[in-house]
């Protein structure tokens, strides 16, 4: 896998089949969050700037469909797009249990981050929101994000 | 073992930083831009990038709206057609009536139907899309019902493209209805109230006068009050009182007539030019500003 797949292929094709599958299809939670996905796998094989970028890109598409808490994706995405590219620095992880938890962390930043930013009127409490859809969420995401690293051969080094 | 990420390049550091905090920075402005102008962004992108998507939806909703059983549609048609045909003299009744007394026909409303779709995206959570916009006549503010089963309240048009809208359902912070008992004795206000899960949302009826108790099960239905919903829709049922302010008003918790999640194809209802041209003869010739439902431009 070359960092070029990544960023031309894998990422563009997670957010087509996130919106595909929530907008489209209108599957909620049996679909997991394939955006935020994206945005980390990006920004794992990019620096800041790009990854900063895709969070905003993807957060604002997000957003289309957010009526009282317009911009709340997309700062929460651009966030973990600008703080995933800072682990490379941080942790040169190349583990599957090193990508599990990060994909975990990521997600559960995402959702802290969306619960900050989207005001008293739009969020869940957080015990609901946060800490267990959230989690349930985190969890689904790492553990999707972690086999699809193993099966796109993702211990390998990238060219 | 050897990095899955490449080594950074020296000098790119600050490079990056830079781009990233002018992303950041345009994140947190988004957050912020006038309400007007978030939504001219977020139509730009439900009609250009992500128009497939949209597109597949309402596909979608159309393919499920004509798999639905020609029987059961039979049927309802044969229930429907007894009822009009049962209130046909009341029709006359009424029409009589209202000639002796000198009023004027009273106008109910032009019904449009439409699909109703959800995004299902985080932040979309209370609002939905609808396959009719302003070329078929619909406008900010226009009631939306639905139409399988019972008629009930689902929610109002929050904003109009020429074809679609987007509307908030009764579990939207800014929904709100003048509401009255369905025999029309007792009246109060109805507002969402967030449940401690998703879908655990309910309505709480509230400003009930103490010396009016509600017993469960009574239908509470629009007042027509406002301009926005028309007299008489139902809105939901008496559950349990939630609070008795001693000797002054009571508040009842309402098990809603439409679950938000339920509703696929729904009415929308075309306000009634009389009450609207009443609506801004009182408002001084203001054409907006609705007193109740939220949903005004």
């Amino acid at each position: 896998m070359t960092r070029k797949s990544v960023l031309g292929v894998f990422v563009p094709l997670l957010a087509i089949l996130h919106f595909l599958l929530h907008v489209g299809l209108e599957i909620e939670g049996a679909a997991p969050d394939f955006l935020t996905l994206a945005v980390l796998l990006g920004a794992r094989v990019s620096g800041m700037g790009l990854a900063g970028a895709l969070g905003f890109l993807f957060g604002i598409l997000e957003d289309a469909f957010s009526v009282l808490a317009f911009g709340a994706n997309t700062l929460a995405l651009t966030v973990v797009g600008i703080l995933g590219a800072r682990t490379r620095d941080l942790f040169v992880g190349d583990s599957l249990r090193f990508f599990f938890v990060y994909f975990f962390g990521g997600k559960l930043v995402r959702d802290v981050m969306y619960w900050i930013v989207a005001g008293e009127t739009v969020r869940e409490p957080f015990v609901a929101g946060v800490l267990v859809d959230g989690g349930l969420g985190a969890l689904y995401v790492a553990a999707l994000g972690t086999l699809m690293v193993f099966l796109l051969g993702g211990t390998r080094p990238i060219r | 073992m050897a990095s899955y990420t490449d080594p950074p390049e020296e000098g790119r550091g600050r490079r990056d930083l830079t781009v990233a905090l002018v992303f950041l920075f345009f994140a947190a402005v988004a957050l912020y831009l006038p309400d007007p102008l978030q939504s001219q962004v977020a139509e730009g992108l439900r009609r250009s990038v992500l128009r497939p998507f949209v597109a597949t939806q309402v596909a979608l909703a159309q393919a499920r709206l004509r798999a639905e059983n020609a029987l059961t549609l039979q049927a309802q048609l044969d229930s429907l057609a007894s009822v009009v045909a049962a209130q046909a003299s009341l029709v006359e009744e009424n029409r009589r009536l209202r000639e002796h007394l000198d009023l004027d026909d009273r106008s109910p409303g032009t019904f449009i139907h439409a699909n109703l779709s959800r995004p299902r995206t985080t932040g979309s959570e209370s609002m939905f899309l609808l396959d009719v916009g302003s070329n078929d006549g619909i406008r900010s503010g226009d009631p939306v019902l639905m139409r399988n089963g019972g008629i009930g309240l689902v929610g109002v048009i929050r904003e109009v493209t020429p074809d679609a809208a987007i509307g908030i359902d009764w579990s939207h912070p800014d929904f709100s209805a003048s509401a009255m008992t369905a025999d029309g004795e007792v009246f109060g206000f109805v507002e969402p109230r967030r449940g401690d899960f998703r879908g655990g949302d309910r309505l709480l009826l509230s400003a009930i006068p103490y010396y009016e108790p509600l017993e469960a099960g009574t239908l509470i239905t629009t007042t027509g009050q406002g301009g926005v919903f028309p007299r008489g829709i139902p809105i939901g049922e008496v559950l349990e009182l939630h609070e008795d302010f001693g000797e002054y008003t009571s508040e009842y918790w309402l098990k809603p007539v439409v679950e938000t999640g339920s509703a696929t194809h729904v009415l929308v209802v075309r306000a009634d030019p009389s009450v609207e041209q009443l609506m801004q003869l009182l408002e001084g010739g203001e054409e907006d500003a609705p007193a109740e439902g939220g949903g005004g431009p």
